[in-house]
């Protein structure tokens, strides 16, 4: 053992210190939904449960309608990214390779978008979305969160650096526009789009504030409206919210293991030059 | 190159979003089980916070009511922070639901809440604490009951041999109980002395005990009494991070877990805590006393909560035929053995399964409180009825600067009026 840790180099070791720190909190967290509600605050903390309990499990399942909200969740969740990612790209596309004085007024109306908080603009997005008859609908929280402008700007950036010539020359042999978006420069994209989809799918997954003030219909809800139901006034069932929050984290680790490629090479200046 | 998406992907996709959009855009958005266009009600929705944390009351109800009669009370359970926002913004969008049960009365809404005035009558529920309004309209009905009250850690008594007043004795004032506390901290090694909720609902109660009559509307004008003062100064002194934790105040911390770990000798919270205790502490024993007095007996009681019927929602009979249905003695003492009430309609006698004792405890204590408690509970629902908003809570925000040592006790004071006296 002494002979192994040896041949690890000190940053090596280092970096397995971070990860058991790292890991240590969501151990944690895993190992307290098995533990049952007596145990929990119990002095001194213990990691591992006393008694095994599956209580909060079997709770969590009955009050909730599980497949409901992961069917919710990732609907809202899968068609926002994927609306998301061509939206953002045709518009960085635009905004990179039109000539048009308006276009750069236009694209740094977008950037200021940016300096708002979410929360100033809901009271406006609430009502535009009520009058447009999207209120307690699915659509009502898919809508106002396509467009970004981290997404747009990222794809704007990216295409800057696609030398002109390579379309020109597409134009010369007869590409049209939409072709030539499509066949030559989001492929050339590929980076942005993943990173931007890795992003948008997780604000998606984890939004809360917008379903909340949108979505009337427990039928409707998204999995962490469901989730913050369990908080009450005055205490907070914490075994049922322990489980039920580890239920709520498998689609996500199971993305995660599918797409762990695409998310460990995700970096928000793939494919951006300095 | 490949592409990122071949043609059949990007069709697919395409359909598929195009139809998601769509399927939400068609879906129905009337949760109303019929009633909107004058048919017969067959399903309404029922927005309430925490029933699933206290016994699953209101659930249980709603089905006994299905059983009953066919019509089927959905239960929707919503965060407690949450559950004012839900309603404002379903209020703007005309998607109110059949009944809530709230918090308190919104001015958002309260304008569009049906008269619960014969329900209130015919089932004697205590009108005290209903919201009614200078014309004799009733907002809203007590769901029930809760008052502050305090907790012990039994077992932590035993190890030092101390007591407590059992019932029926003269309760303790807070110079014993702090003294006995101390004494039973020094014993057994327990971290703390006690832990209180940081709200103002509890910092009340502990301010009538010493006379003050918190903050009174008087002349149109709010002002307090010489003892508020004093009483302030006692709860600075408390929170020396020995007797109690600073963080709790002031940062949030967790009463209700500190508790539950068995490290600290006593809880000020109140009757929602006795199901929660029951199932989740094993480790020691607890036990419900008095709360202390110096020199007022009181506690600070009234509706944990109020249910209001909508208005326009198209299921305003088949939501008042529901809410007269759950008040009659018999469902209603059968809600409250459920969900662990303490009643809001007079005469019920409810036997609860569990913590009896600590249930008939609150009972004794509500009906030993000085007047204050109720005079300013009623100031409260007359605030909520004319529509005056606070922002966040002046008492306890203020208190907690003070806690802080940001500002002295007189600026606390007068700054709690100042904020009270502009949301008139």
């Amino acid at each position: 053992m002494m002979t192994k840790l040896r041949s690890y180099g000190p940053a090596t070791l280092l970096l397995w210190v971070l990860v058991l720190i790292y890991l240590f909190p969501v151990a944690w967290f895993i190992l307290s939904s098995f533990k049952p509600g007596s145990e929990l605050f119990s002095l001194p903390l213990s990691i591992l449960p006393e008694n095994w309990t599956f209580s909060g499990y079997i709770t969590a399942w009955n009050r909730f309608n599980f497949a409901q909200y992961f069917f919710n969740t990732g609907l809202v969740a899968v068609v926002t990214t994927v609306l998301t990612v061509f939206v953002s790209a045709m518009t960085g596309y635009a905004l990179a390779k039109y000539k048009a004085k308006w276009l750069s007024i236009f694209f740094i109306c977008i950037l200021a978008t940016t300096m708002l908080p979410t929360e100033v603009i809901m009271p406006s997005t609430f009502v535009v979305i009520r009058d447009l008859g999207l209120y307690n609908q699915l659509a009502g929280i898919i809508v106002p969160s396509i467009i970004t402008a981290t997404g747009i700007f990222m794809f704007r950036q990216y295409f800057k650096t696609v030398p002109d010539e390579l379309l020109e020359a597409a134009r010369i042999d007869g590409v049209g526009e939409i072709r030539a978006f499509f066949s030559i420069m989001l492929p050339l994209a590929k980076p942005i789009a993943v990173t931007l989809a890795i992003f948008s799918f997780q604000w998606r997954w984890n939004d809360y504030i917008w379903p909340l003030l949108v979505l009337n219909d427990p039928n409707r809800y998204t999995l962490q409206l469901a989730l913050r139901s369990i908080v009450g006034a005055d205490n907070i069932d914490w075994s049922v919210l322990l489980s039920a929050s580890v239920i709520s984290l498998i689609p996500m680790v199971i993305l995660f293991f599918v797409f762990q490629k695409q998310i460990m090479n995700a970096d928000m200046n793939s494919g951006l030059k300095d | 190159m490949n592409p990122v998406l071949g043609r059949r992907q990007l069709m697919l996709g395409g359909i598929a979003g195009t139809a998601a959009v769509g399927l939400g855009l068609s879906a129905c958005s009337d949760g109303a089980g019929g009633g909107a266009d004058g048919g017969e009600v067959t399903h309404m929705q029922f927005f309430l916070s925490g029933d699933a944390n206290q016994g699953g009351g209101f659930a249980h109800m709603a089905a006994k009511y299905q059983e009953e009669t066919g019509v089927e009370v959905e239960i929707v359970d919503v965060a407690n922070e949450d559950l004012t926002t839900k309603l404002k913004n379903a209020a703007l969008a005309n998607d109110l639901p059949a009944l809530a049960r709230v918090g308190s009365i919104d001015a958002t809404w309260k304008d569009v809440t049906m008269d619960l005035r014969d329900i209130l009558d015919t089932n004697d529920v205590k009108s005290e604490l209903a919201a009614i309004d200078p014309d004799g309209k009733v907002l809203s009905l007590p769901s029930d009951i809760t008052a502050v009250g305090m907790f012990l850690n039994k077992t932590l008594f035993d190890a030092a041999g101390a007591t407590y007043p059992a019932v029926g004795e003269e309760p303790w004032t807070w110079d014993g109980f702090t003294e006995t506390i101390r004494s039973v901290q020094a014993a057994t090694g327990a971290s703390y002395g006690m832990v209180m909720d940081r709200s103002a609902h509890r910092l009340k109660a502990f301010l009538y005990e010493f006379g003050s009559n918190t903050f009174e509307l008087v002349d149109g004008a709010f002002e307090t009494n010489e003892n508020t003062k004093p009483a302030l100064e006692y709860f600075y002194a408390l929170n020396d991070d020995s007797f109690m934790p600073r963080s709790v105040w002031l940062s949030d911390g967790d009463p209700n877990g500190l508790f539950k770990s068995g490290d600290v000798v006593a809880y000020c919270s109140g009757s929602w805590q006795i199901a929660d205790f029951a199932v989740n502490i094993a480790d020691f024993e607890w036990v419900s006393v008095y709360m202390p007095k110096q020199p007022v007996r009181v506690t600070n009681y009234g509706n944990a909560a109020s249910i209001v019927v909508f208005e326009g929602t198209g299921q305003e009979q088949a939501a008042l035929d529901f809410v007269n249905w759950l008040f009659t003695p018999e469902n209603y003492t059968e809600l409250s053995e459920t969900s662990g009430f303490l009643p809001a309609v007079n005469g019920i006698t409810v036997t609860y399964a569990d913590n009896a004792e600590a249930f008939e405890l609150y009972n004794e204590e509500i009906e030993a409180s000085d007047e204050v408690a109720a005079r300013l509970k009623t100031q409260d629902l007359e605030g909520e009825i004319e529509g005056r908003t606070l922002e966040g809570d002046p008492l306890r925000d203020e208190t907690v600067k003070y806690l802080n040592d940001e500002q002295d006790v007189d600026t606390t004071i007068a700054n709690i009026i100042e904020l009270l006296n502009a949301s008139l």
